[in-house]
């Protein structure tokens, strides 16, 4: 099938209707078929691009012209690397309300064909030739979206390198997935300068924070506050948070969990007795409400961080994998290190 | 049974039209015009006169298609096991998912989705649930026959007992995993068809069909079965096998119904009540009308679920509950 499409000479939806063309009528054309498959062997190393995601592989025929995004942050990116031309929609923001301010105008244009998940008739409904979500952002496993339900329409998927963690247990989440994602994402759609150029600029970000770091004699202990109020919902070592803590040298207090986002107790909150609270900003409660209640709470009178106030509140899009990563780790490490910042 | 005959006739026609009239439902706009171009295309081979492009083939014939025919046919299998399990169990609450297969299969779905992951593809949750399914009905059997003895009372007690149970080891995993992984098994728990494929129609086509006339030929001994245990022995019945067959029929096509579309409340409680105030408690009768309510009923609850929230899918298994409910006070106020 995918060898077919790379027989069509422009847009995976012409060549889909094709496909279909020839599917409809193969019993009565089979010289045809197969000579659309000699054709397609002929031209399948011409525009072909196969990258890895998660444990498969996803060949494209050609650049994607009508993709779509899950949750801002994916979306985001397809959005840097230049490609909103060729985005037909984007799913899973304003359902979690996780819009950030700065991308509201950016977005302007694009349809959001599912407040939460799509499901397979929003993406087919909206001609979609490829799809970039992940596992628990926008694919639930055996969910009626995932990559195997897609490629029955021939339509390829590409996931995000941090979710990986939910198929391929045992991953730990660094700051190279959203490298890899920008550098895959730059091949599929042959953006690959636009995405080099965004990753150098991220990986200078980081290296100017690691000079400016130097050698610093503690790690402060970061809790992780996303939202929970009989128990908090925390960033575990899978997630991305932890090595953004690491990169402005500080130690995720819940480090020992192997989960990316997940419930603990306040009681290990309170024996952990962090020094810093990353408040994750995003949804119907503002983060000074969320600020607040960590304040007003019984149990955490006691902690470092509640009783000297230390907050470090930053969006959604800055927590999850996304280019706003860089700035999370800027805003964090003059955080838990103010010293080495002060100049 | 000339009205008898006319009622089944009317009720077939009315599903087939059900069927094709609600392909023209959903979150993407497809027009009804179009809608029988693609089918007359697909099932007559005849040329569309109107403009149709794959994408809305797909909707329609991929994903629209599959996904109503299996909402018919678990909306007839579980009205029909709800029917049967009413009968032997002479408890009018009596309901597919009390026997313990839903929660079982709930059971296998969370290990799944939360440690084994797409092991057999897109096939992963159907297998895995209907291992949970299968297993507990072998533990509510393995209960609720002590010395080769099956009581009604002991069979439901167990399926509940049971129920509990594998609800409490799921609810444990679920609590001790990831909470977005959790929100994708509450979304499966809830019930959804859209899992449908064609591929996998003909499995729950055949069980539908199986279970059909095994519990057709059981309908004399049903009828005896509801007027008690005398009056079935009397017969020359023994109670103990038809229920135990009775029971492993209607488990056996639950977890099939339930391993495909998740755990959809109501049907089974619902529709064989209405089935009986249309036809009487004769189950020879009963039988072939609360199939064919049952899956006129979720034709059109799945209309409701892709619509209501679109573009979002609703979970079908909150729709019944509602719609159900409402309709079951109606019926209870007016009588």
């Amino acid at each position: 099938m995918k060898r077919l499409r790379t027989a069509e000479p422009v847009g995976a939806s012409s060549a889909r209707e094709s496909w279909e063309k020839i599917k409809a009528s193969r019993a009565k054309l089979a010289p045809t078929f197969v000579g659309a498959i000699l054709l397609a062997l002929l031209a399948s190393p011409a525009g072909a691009v196969t990258v890895t995601s998660c444990d498969r592989q996803v060949s494209v025929a050609q650049p994607p012209q009508r993709a779509v995004s899950h949750d801002v942050n994916m979306t985001a990116m397809l959005l840097a690397l230049g490609l909103k031309e060729r985005v037909a929609g984007y799913t899973g923001i304003s359902g979690w309300k996780t819009l950030d301010p700065s991308m509201r105008e950016q977005l302007a244009g694009l349809p959001e064909l599912a407040a939460r998940y799509p499901s397979l008739e929003n993406l087919l409904g909206a001609g979609t030739d490829f799809v970039f979500a992940g596992w628990n952002y926008g694919m639930r496993i055996g969910g009626e979206v995932t990559p195997a339900s897609l490629a029955r329409f021939g339509i390829p998927v590409y996931e995000l390198s941090e979710s990986c963690a939910h198929v391929l247990p045992g991953r730990v989440a660094s700051l190279e997935d959203v490298y890899a994602d920008l550098r895959n994402l730059g091949r599929i759609f042959a953006v690959e300068s636009r995405a080099d150029e965004l990753v150098h600029g991220m990986q200078r970000r980081v290296a100017a924070v690691q000079a400016r770091l130097g050698e610093q004699p503690t790690r402060p202990r970061v809790f992780v506050y996303d939202s929970g109020e009989d128990l908090p919902f925390s960033a575990g070592r899978q997630g991305m948070p932890q090595p953004l803590i690491e990169a402005a040298g500080g130690r995720n207090v819940m480090d020992g969990v192997a989960g990316s986002w997940i419930k603990v107790g306040w009681e290990s909150v309170v024996e952990e007795d962090p020094e810093v609270i990353l408040i994750v900003d995003y949804g119907e409660r503002t983060a000074a409400q969320k600020r607040d209640f960590l304040l007003q709470h019984p149990a955490l009178q006691g902690v470092t961080a509640i009783r000297e106030k230390r907050f470090v509140v930053l969006p959604y899009l800055a927590v999850t994998p996304s280019l706003d990563n860089a700035a999370a780790i800027e805003t964090l490490a003059a955080a838990l290190h103010p010293g080495a910042f002060a100049q | 049974m000339n009205r008898y005959r006319l009622l089944l006739l009317g009720l077939a026609v009315l599903l087939a039209l059900s069927c094709a009239w609600s392909l023209a439902f959903g979150a993407a706009q497809v027009p009804l015009e179009r809608v029988w171009a693609i089918i007359g295309q697909h099932l007559f081979g005849i040329t569309p006169q109107v403009p149709v492009n794959s994408g809305q083939d797909s909707i329609v014939w991929q994903l629209r298609a599959p996904r109503v025919l299996l909402g018919a046919l678990v909306g007839a299998g579980l009205a029909l096991v709800g029917t049967v399990l009413q009968a032997v169990t002479r408890n009018p609450l009596a309901d597919p998912h009390l026997l313990g297969v839903s929660s079982g299969a709930a059971f296998g779905a969370v290990v799944v989705v939360l440690y084994l992951g797409e092991f057999a593809g897109l096939l992963s949750l159907p297998l895995a649930a209907f291992v949970g399914a299968l297993a507990s009905m072998l533990l509510v059997l393995a209960i609720a026959s002590r010395s080769g003895r099956l009581h009604s009372e002991r069979l439901l007690l167990a399926g509940v007992a049971v129920s509990f149970v594998m609800m409490a080891a799921s609810n444990l995993l679920l609590y001790l995993g990831n909470p977005h992984a959790a929100s994708s098994v509450l979304f499966w728990m809830l019930g959804g068809l859209g899992l449908a494929r064609w591929e996998l129609l003909w499995l729950p086509a055949l069980c539908l069909l199986l279970a059909l006339v095994v519990l057709l030929g059981l309908g004399r001994a049903l009828n005896a079965l509801m007027a008690g245990e005398q009056s079935a022995v009397s017969l020359g019945l023994e109670p103990r096998r038809v229920r135990l067959l009775v029971f492993v029929v209607a488990s056996l096509l639950t977890g099939v119904l339930v391993s495909l579309s998740g755990a959809i409340g109501f049907v089974g409680l619902m529709l064989p009540h209405v089935a009986r105030f249309l036809v009487g408690a004769e189950h020879r009768r009963l039988l072939p009308v609360a199939a064919l309510l049952g899956a006129l009923f979720l034709v059109w609850v799945d209309v409701a679920a892709r619509t209501w929230l679109a573009p979002q899918d609703l979970p079908i298994g909150i729709v019944t509950a509602a719609i159900g409910g409402v309709f079951f006070v109606a019926l209870l106020r007016r009588r």
